[in-house]
C-alpha cells in the first residue's frame, strides 16, 4: 500500500517497469524467505541405537579427523548419539544436529544450516536490494515532489522510507557479514567461534568455488522424512563365503584404516587381546597391544591407554553425577576394546608423522597431570585415538615425572618428548595397571571430573527454548559450542572442578548464542569435567567455583603446534594441579607458528550486560566493530600473542579462551581454563587483523590497557579481552 | 509340488537369518565435507565376502555421490529455474541429488540382490542415516553351526 501513491506517478514518470521490478523483487524476497524459514536446514535425524556401539562409559568424547591436511574434532553428540560430522553443530533450540549449520536465526526462527543457507543468503542479498528500492523510489518521488511535502502521500512516502533506510543498516550490514562469509567457505558457526583464526579453512575451495557452491549446486537432500524402502530381500544361509587368502589371515592385524573407526569385531578383539598379553611393557609394543581385549578381566592384564580427556561417558540416558559409575566405567576404560586397539594402533601409526589426528596428543600431555585423576577415569580407552603414543614409545620413560596415570597408556602425541615419557610411564603404567584398580579407582574419581566423557557430556543439559538463545548470549559460558574448547581445557579441567558446571550445558550449545555471541567455548572446558559441579542454570555464570588453580598454561597450549613447544612435556606438572601443557591436537600443517602461545585468550564466562534484544545483526556489526578493534589492538599491541597464536583450524573449538571480563578481573572462571592476568599464560587472542572474532556483545569502543605482560583490551560491551604482549 | 513350493517360500520367509551384528562404514572426510565413505575394508567382512568386492561397491557409491553432488551446468540451471518460478517448480520437478539417491538405492538394492544377500550381508542405504555411515549387517550364517 506505500506504493500506491508511489507507484503510479514512478511508473507514469519513469518506466512501468518500476513497480514490476519491485514486485518481483518483493516476490524474491518472500520466497527465499519462506524457503529459509520452511525448510528443513538439513537435520540429522538420531542415530539407530544400534549404531551405537561403543559403551557409554569408554568411549572417547571426540573422534579426530584429517580433512586436506587438517586435525578436524569431531564431538559426539548425546542427544543424537553419533559423532558430529564436520560442520556440524547441534542447535540447542531446535535440540538438533543439523548439517553444516551456520547458525540459528531468531527471524525465522529456524536454523540455517547446508539445505536452507542459500535460501537465506539470498533473502538477505534481495531483501538489501529491495530495501535500496524502496528507498531510491521513495526519495525520487519525494524530490519531484518537495513542493508538495505536506500532502499525505509525501509523508507515507517519507515514513516509508525512514523505515526503509532504518532496516537497511542491519540488514546490509549482516548482508555484507555473509558475503565475506561465503567467500571465505566459512559457517557463521566458525567465524564466530573463530575456528579457523588461525586462517586455514579446511572447508574452502577458493572464492569462486566456494560461491558457486553456495549458489549453484544441488540442493541437498533432506534426512529427515524420508520413507524407509524395506529391504525386501531375504537373507538366508547357506552364504557364500569368500576364500581366505593365507596373507589375509595373517594379516589381520588391523591396518590403519582411515580414521580411528569404533567399530569392534569379536575376531579382531580376540587377536588384540592375544598380541596384548604378548606384548609387556616395555614398549614400544604395538598400538594394538595396549589395547586388551574386551573383557573387563583382560584389562587389568594390559594397559589401556587412557585419555582422559578424550573419553566420554555415554550413559544410557542416565547420566545423573554418576561419579561412582564413572569410576569403575572409567576403569573398565582401561579394558582395551578391540576398536579401541584399532585405534590406538591407527593412532600410534598416525602419531609418527606430522599430521596424526588424535585427541590423545591432549591427553597424553596431561597425562602427568592426570594421575591423580585416575588416569582418566578410565581414559577412555578410546582415546579419541588413542591410543597409548604415549606409551608406545616406551623410551622415555621417566620423562615425564608422574606420568604413570595408574597404568593407563596415554594415547599418542605427536610431541616426541611426550612419546618418550610416555613410553618410560607406560612400564610404570602396567604395572600399576595390574596392581590397583582399587588405586586406580581412586583416581578414577578425579580422572572422571576432568575427563570429557560422553556420559558426562549428556548430562542433563538445561532445558531449551527459544528465549535460552539469548540467555545463553548473555551468560556465554552456556551458549556456545563448546566443543572446541574441550580439548584444551581438558588437562586443566582436570585439577579443577570448577569449569564442570557447564558440563551439561555445553553439550548442547545453544547455536543462536553463537552466532550472536562470540561467546565461546568457554563451556567447552567445563564439558570435560565432570559432570559434578554443573550448574543446573545456564544462566548464571556465578556458580562456577573459581577453583582453577593458577596454572593458566595449559589451555593456551593446546593452541600451539606440538613441534614448536616440546619443552612444555618436560615440564613436571603432572604432578602437581597445574595443567600440563595441553596440546590440542588440532593442527595446521601449513600453519605451524612455533609461538604465540596464546592463542586463546581466557575467557571468563561472565554475565555479559547484554540484553536479550541482541540480534543477529547486532552480533553481526558488533563483530565488524570488534574487528576494527583488534585490528587497533593489534597494532598497538604489537601483535600481542604472536599473531594470536596460529591454530590450526579447529573443528569445533577451541575458541574459547577468550577471556571476558566485564572489566573485572577475571574470576577463576573455570571454563576459560586460565586465569587471565597470568602472564606466563599465552593467552590471546589472535590479533590478526581481518580475523574476525566476533564479539557480538560488544558496543562499546575497545579499551586497552597493559596488565602485567598480558594487554586487555576491552571490546565492545565493556568485554575485556585479553592479549598477550 | 505347488503347495510344497509356497509352503516351502513362506518357511523361507519367516525364517530370515538372524542378524549377527552390524558394521558401519564412516565417512571419509579426507576431501572435506563432500559425501564419500571410506573404502577401507572392514575385518568383520573378512570372512565373509572379498575385499575387492567390497571397495568395489564403496567405490561406485563414492563416484554417485560425487555425481550428486557435482557443480555442474545441470545443477546451475535447476538452481537459476528454481529462482525464477520462485521455488514452486520443486513441486513437480526432483533436484538433481535426488534423481541421483533414486539411482543410489537402486544400485544398493541390486547389490545387496546379487551379491550381499548370497553372503548373508545387507547394505542399508546411508541416506536412512543421514549419509554419515553406511551400515552393513552380518546374519548369523546358521549352516556352519556359528
Amino acid at each position: 500500500s506505500r506504493y500506491v501513491p508511489v507507484c503510479p506517478w514512478l511508473s507514469e514518470q519513469f518506466s512501468v517497469v518500476v513497480p514490476i521490478y519491485n514486485g518481483v523483487t518483493f516476490l524474491f524476497v518472500l520466497a527465499n524467505f519462506c524457503m529459509a524459514t520452511f525448510m528443513d536446514p538439513g537435520i540429522f535425524p538420531r542415530a539407530d541405537e544400534d549404531e551405537d556401539k561403543e559403551d557409554d562409559f569408554r568411549a572417547p568424547l571426540y573422534k579426530t579427523v584429517e580433512i586436506r591436511g587438517i586435525q578436524v574434532r569431531m564431538k559426539w553428540c548425546s542427544t543424537c548419539r553419533f559423532y558430529r560430522p564436520p560442520r556440524c553443530s547441534h542447535c540447542s533450540v531446535c535440540d538438533n544436529c543439523v548439517e553444516d549449520f551456520d547458525h540459528h536465526c531468531p527471524w525465522v526462527n529456524n536454523c540455517i544450516g547446508r539445505r536452507n543457507y542459500r535460501h537465506f543468503f539470498l533473502f538477505l542479498l534481495s531483501l538489501t536490494v529491495h530495501i535500496t528500492g524502496v528507498f531510491g523510489f521513495g526519495l525520487l518521488y519525494v524530490l519531484y515532489h518537495t513542493q508538495q511535502l505536506d500532502t499525505v502521500h509525501s509523508a507515507v512516502t517519507m515514513a516509508v522510507m525512514c523505515v526503509a533506510g532504518l532496516f537497511f543498516i542491519p540488514v546490509a550490514g549482516l548482508t555484507g557479514f555473509h558475503m565475506v562469509l561465503v567467500a571465505r567457505g566459512r559457517t557463521t558457526n566458525e567465524q564466530v567461534t573463530g575456528k579457523f583464526r588461525g586462517g586455514v579453512n579446511p572447508f574452502t575451495n577458493g572464492c569462486w568455488k566456494n560461491v558457486s557452491h553456495v549458489l549453484c549446486s544441488s540442493q541437498a537432500p533432506r534426512y529427515l522424512g524420508r520413507k524407509r524402502k524395506p529391504h525386501g530381500v531375504v537373507v538366508q544361509p547357506p552364504f557364500l563365503r569368500p576364500q581366505l587368502t593365507e596373507t589375509q589371515l595373517a594379516a589381520k592385524v588391523l591396518d590403519n584404516g582411515i580414521h580411528g573407526d569404533l567399530h569392534r569385531s569379536k575376531s579382531s578383539l580376540e587377536m588384540m587381546e592375544s598380541q596384548s598379553c604378548d606384548a609387556e611393557p616395555p614398549p614400544p609394543p604395538k598400538p594394538e597391544l595396549r589395547y586388551p581385549g574386551l573383557s573387563r578381566e583382560s584389562s587389568l592384564l594390559s594397559k589401556a591407554p587412557p585419555t582422559p580427556t578424550m573419553y566420554k561417558y555415554r550413559p544410557t540416558y542416565s547420566s545423573p553425577g554418576k561419579n561412582h559409575t564413572a569410576l569403575t566405567h572409567a576403569y573398565a576404560n582401561q579394558m582395551s576394546r578391540g576398536d579401541s586397539l584399532k585405534e590406538s594402533s591407527s593412532l600410534l601409526q598416525s602419531s609418527q608423522q606430522p599430521g596424526f589426528r588424535s585427541e590423545p596428543s591432549l591427553d597424553g600431555r596431561e597425562a602427568p597431570g592426570e594421575r591423580g585423576g585416575g588416569g582418566l577415569g578410565g581414559g577412555g580407552d578410546r582415546p579419541g585415538g588413542g591410543g597409548s603414543v604415549g606409551g608406545a614409545p616406551g623410551s622415555g620413560g621417566g620423562g615425564i615425572p608422574g606420568y604413570s596415570l595408574g597404568g593407563r597408556s596415554y594415547p599418542s602425541f605427536s610431541d616426541p618428548t611426550v612419546l618418550s615419557s610416555g613410553g618410560g610411564g607406560g612400564a610404570s603404567r602396567s604395572s600399576s595397571v595390574r596392581s590397583g584398580s582399587a588405586h586406580n579407582a581412586a583416581h578414577i574419581s578425579e580422572a572422571t571430573t576432568s575427563t570429557s566423557y560422553k556420559s558426562l557430556a549428556n548430562q542433563t543439559p538445561p532445558p531449551r527454548n527459544g528465549s535460552l538463545s539469548y540467555d545463553s548470549l548473555l551468560t556465554p559460558s552456556e551458549s556456545p559450542d563448546f566443543e572446541s574448547a574441550a580439548p584444551d581445557m581438558s588437562p586443566g579441567r582436570h585439577r579443577t572442578p570448577a569449569p564442570q558446571q557447564r558440563d551439561a550445558e555445553l553439550h548442547q550449545p545453544s547455536a543462536s548464542s553463537v552466532a550472536f555471541l562470540s561467546y565461546p567455548h568457554r563451556a567447552h572446558y567445563l564439558r570435560s569435567d565432570s559432570s559434578r559441579n554443573r550448574t543446573p542454570t545456564p544462566t548464571t555464570l556465578s556458580p562456577l567455583p573459581p577453583p582453577r588453580p593458577p596454572t593458566p598454561h595449559p589451555h593456551h597450549h593446546h593452541h600451539s603446534s606440538h613441534s614448536s613447544r616440546p619443552p612444555r612435556f618436560s615440564r613436571p606438572p603432572l604432578l602437581s594441579d597445574s595443567a600440563a601443557p595441553h596440546h590440542y591436537p588440532y593442527r595446521t600443517r601449513s600453519t605451524d607458528t612455533p609461538l604465540a602461545p596464546s592463542t586463546h585468550p581466557p575467557r571468563s564466562p561472565h554475565p555479559p550486560p547484554l540484553g536479550k534484544s541482541l540480534s543477529y545483526s547486532s552480533a553481526a556489526a558488533a563483530e565488524m566493530q570488534y574487528r576494527m578493534v583488534r585490528k587497533a589492538s593489534a597494532s598497538a599491541g604489537g601483535g600481542g600473542g604472536g599473531g594470536g597464536g596460529i591454530q590450526a583450524p579447529k573443528d569445533e573449538i577451541q575458541m574459547k579462551l577468550l577471556s571476558r571480563t566485564n572489566g573485572q578481573p577475571r574470576s577463576s572462571l573455570s571454563s576459560s581454563g586460565s586465569t587471565p592476568s597470568s602472564p606466563s599464560h599465552p593467552i590471546s587472542m589472535s590479533t590478526r587483523p581481518g580475523q574476525a572474532y566476533p564479539s557480538p556483545g560488544n558496543t562499546q569502543s575497545p579499551a586497552h590497557k597493559l596488565v602485567g605482560g598480558v594487554k586487555k583490551v576491552t571490546g565492545v560491551g565493556g568485554t575485556t579481552y585479553e592479549i598477550s604482549v | 509340488m505347488h503347495s510344497t513350493a509356497q509352503t516351502h517360500s513362506l518357511q523361507d520367509m519367516r525364517q530370515q537369518a538372524a542378524i549377527a551384528a552390524k558394521v558401519f562404514i564412516q565417512r571419509d572426510y579426507t576431501n572435506g565435507t563432500v559425501c564419500q565413505f571410506q573404502t577401507k575394508f572392514p575385518s568383520e567382512l573378512e570372512t565373509r565376502i572379498d575385499k575387492q568386492q567390497f571397495e568395489e561397491t564403496v567405490r561406485t557409491l563414492n563416484n554417485l555421490y560425487a555425481e550428486a553432488e557435482k557443480l555442474g551446468g545441470s545443477s546451475y540451471l535447476e538452481g537459476c529455474l528454481a529462482c525464477l518460478t520462485a521455488y514452486t517448480i520443486f513441486l513437480c520437478m526432483e533436484t538433481h541429488y535426488e534423481k541421483v539417491l533414486k539411482k543410489i538405492a537402486k544400485f544398493i538394492q541390486e547389490q545387496n540382490d546379487k551379491i550381499y544377500a548370497p553372503r548373508g550381508l545387507l547394505l542399508t542405504d546411508p541416506i536412512e542415516r543421514g549419509l554419515r555411515v553406511v551400515e552393513v549387517t552380518i546374519f548369523e550364517d546358521r549352516s556352519l553351526g556359528r
